[in-house]
């Protein structure tokens, strides 16, 4: 691989790589607002500028003093360029350090908050806004203008989601040519020229595509804000956790954002992953997070005379144990919302320990989203489930539907039902008949499922568990536990364990490796690897 | 080496002890007398009559925080949470929230929703006072918190905190700035020029 020199440290690249993106990918940083790169290069906020020493440099006349003379004297200077623009060609020198470049980076930061209105305790970016960063790195400085800034509109709402700061805004544009070239809806534009410049949007519209957050997440500084998480927490406060978003099948990479002290997840933000979703995430994806703390089951429910009984989870294990020894019959409803671990360990216990022949899927269909599901060509994959193809591959073969069981128990195919997680296409009134028979569930959230069920035990969501999904691509993709489970609560494979343990069948898991490592080869190699 | 040490001599007066008792009381009574007969401002006690008395602290004295207002009456305090985090005892509590678009404050975007300081875990250093970028939390009060026999009474919410006055009986501050939506906020916007 051709290489070329930064700050005198050898750097490969790529042909076509421009010497930011050479940089980045060696994971140097040269300080920059507008590149991002998964977006255009629009070289407008001139903090890249770089020193350019070999090849013909771009020379300026200018006036300097000469100490001898005592005079200004004609001579030239190496005219600085714009990292994100330039290719790098072999050999190519470049200096991102050095008097001139840091002279011009200190004066690009002082220019760029000449009208800033540095409302950092009311902006929502503090903390994690590259105006707050590259000022200490490179300006430390106070601004010397001291006139009141250009003031311009506040608060201004953009859409059902976005919120824009025309004060706080740098013009990098990053949010319009995402829409643009990313969303392919060119809804945002700018308007006026100079110091009232602001970002609009289009006459008689509102940002209200399918990926209006990631608006909010590409913008450097607390001009856009979500309406979500505005003044939610403080972004010092959060720790982040890899995580595999819940959506759909695309299985987009994300960090999951929690606070630590109330053990609460605040956001969900896109995890850069050049196979699945590069740098973005579509709305719903990143509003998946509710799901963690919103219709919880965080106790046991027995039904009893058709009342639905809350208990503690020990006696809701207890009661599951009862309606598994007596089964002659088990259906086993495997979880495309569920990991793999929670799937496999579902599939010893209901099929090699209790006789469970009957196999299902149970796992959402867009319509029976709320609000619908539609996929698209960019990341929304039609199917809203987000490891149908791990929960398949686990079971080993093609799962019938909940359809089929409503079927099956209507037809007095089945004596017992053992299910995991809350998501069904069908609603409760189309799985009715699944009441007619003992049903154990295990679910973290209400649902269907759970609403059908004689016994619900409560289990841990995604980000309380560490686990494995398979996208629609087929790859195995880990996340890491976030937050803890709220007390008692273990994730759905040890709690199968326990249940387990009651009816006299062990299952010697103790540890989530050892569970990966009995998994089908398939998918236990893959989830290795990622 | 051991050696001897000469014993001071007294005197018949000194034996007697009777001279020295009556100097001794004669400082007795003399301070008796000034700090009971007499104008106030002759007294040298280095006692005073507390609770009914009490001694001003200095300036610089950090006492229970107030929240300082705005013209409007509503809390300075733009929730940014900078008081929290710099606070060693971990005893200010915050929840932010953002004025609705038909409210007249809406300009100021942010406000703390709740604001609890557990007075109990408060070490008083002050840090809070130093963090705050709006001199919206202030120990200038000149009063520490009241003693009371409830650990309840020492959790104070937003509403008693914006209650205490500052030394000199007002609930501003003494560093004014202007504010989004205030009349007198200078510089241009669409509206008023351009």
């Amino acid at each position: 691989m051709p290489t070329f020199k930064l700050d005198g440290q050898e750097i490969p690249f790529e042909p076509g790589d421009t010497i930011i993106r050479a940089a980045w990918k060696k994971g140097v940083e040269i300080p920059h607002y507008c590149w991002h790169p998964g977006l255009s290069i629009a070289a407008n906020c001139r903090m890249c500028l770089v020193e350019i020493k070999s090849a013909r440099p771009m020379a300026l006349p200018i006036l300097a003093w000469d100490e001898k003379k005592k005079d200004y004297v004609e001579t030239t200077k190496n005219k600085l360029q714009p990292a994100c623009q330039i290719e790098v060609t072999e050999g190519m020198e470049v200096a991102s350090k050095g008097a001139a470049v840091e002279k011009a980076q200190g004066a690009v930061q002082e220019f760029l908050l000449l009208n800033h209105p540095v409302d950092c305790p009311i902006c929502d970016q503090a903390g994690e806004c590259k105006l707050q960063d590259y000022w200490l790195a490179h300006q430390k400085k106070l601004k010397r203008k001291d006139t009141e800034p250009v003031h311009k509109p506040k608060a201004v709402r953009f859409g059902p989601t976005i919120v824009y700061d025309a004060e706080r805004c740098i013009m990098c544009t990053r949010c319009i040519r995402f829409c643009d070239e990313v969303v392919g809806d060119h809804v945002l534009d700018m308007r006026e020229r100079g110091n009232k410049n602001e970002i609009t949007v289009s006459p008689g519209r509102e940002l209200d595509h399918a990926y209006t957050l990631m608006t909010e997440h590409v913008c450097p500084v607390g001009a856009l804000t979500s309406k979500d998480f505005r003044f939610k927490a403080r972004v010092w406060f959060l720790r982040s956790a890899p995580g595999v978003c819940n959506g759909c099948a695309t299985g987009c990479n994300t960090w999951v954002d929690y606070d630590p002290r109330y053990q609460r997840v605040y956001r969900l933000r896109p995890r850069d992953n050049e196979q699945v979703n590069k740098f973005w995430m579509c709305d719903a994806g990143m509003m998946t997070y509710k799901r963690f703390h919103e219709d919880r089951i965080l106790t046991g429910r027995v039904r009893q005379e058709g009342r639905v009984v809350e208990v503690p989870r020990d006696v809701a294990i207890e009661a599951s144990a009862k309606v598994l020894e007596k089964s002659q019959r088990l259906a086993v409803v495997f979880s495309a919302q569920h990991t793999n671990e929670d799937n496999f360990v579902l599939g010893k216990l209901g099929r090699e320990h209790l006789g469970g022949t009957a196999l299902y899927l149970a796992a959402l269909s867009p319509e029976s989203v709320p609000g619908g599901w539609k996929g698209d060509a960019i990341l929304r994959h039609p199917d809203p489930n987000p490891n149908r193809a791990g929960a398949t591959a686990v079971a080993g073969g093609e799962l019938r539907s909940t359809a089929d069981l409503a079927a099956d128990v209507a037809a007095g195919r089945v004596d017992a039902i053992l299910s995991l997680g809350w998501a069904a296409g069908e609603s409760v009134e189309q799985l009715a008949s699944l009441a007619n028979v003992p049903h154990v569930n295990l679910s973290s959230n209400i649902g269907p499922l759970t609403q059908v069920a004689t016994v619900v035990v409560p289990v841990a969501t995604t980000a309380e568990a560490s686990g494995t999904f398979v996208n629609a691509k087929g790859m195995a993709q880990q996340f890491q536990r976030a937050v803890n489970a709220p007390l008692g609560i273990k994730s759905a494979w040890e709690t199968l364990i326990e249940i387990g343990k009651r009816v006299g069948r062990e299952i010697a898991f103790a540890k989530l490796p050892e569970v990966r490592a009995a998994m089908p080869a398939t998918t236990a190699a893959v989830a290795a690897a990622s | 080496m051991a050696y001897a040490i000469k014993k001071p001599g007294r005197t018949v007066a000194d034996q007697s002890y009777v001279v020295e008792a009556v100097k001794g009381l004669g400082v007795t009574f003399k301070r008796f007398f000034q700090n009971t007969i007499g104008p106030a401002e002759n007294r040298k006690t280095a006692t005073i009559r507390y609770p009914e008395e009490s001694r001003d602290y200095p300036e610089r004295f950090r006492g229970v925080h107030r929240l300082t207002h705005r013209a409007d009456g509503s809390p300075r305090c733009v929730a940014c949470l900078c008081c929290s985090t710099a606070c060693p005892a971990q005893c200010i509590y915050i929840e932010p929230a953002e004025y609705e678009a038909d409210d007249p404050r809406h300009g100021y975007e942010r406000y703390p929703r709740v604001f609890v300081i557990d007075e109990l875990r408060c070490i008083f250093c002050g840090f809070c006072v130093e963090a705050c970028p709006c001199d919206a939390i202030r120990m200038d009060t000149g009063t520490h918190v009241p003693a009371s026999w409830k650990r309840e009474h020492f959790i104070f919410d937003k509403e008693t905190l914006m209650s205490i006055p500052g030394k000199d009986g007002t609930y501003v501050t003494a560093n004014p700035r202007h504010e989004p939506g205030d009349p007198t906020h200078p510089g241009l916007d669409r509206e008023k020029a351009h």
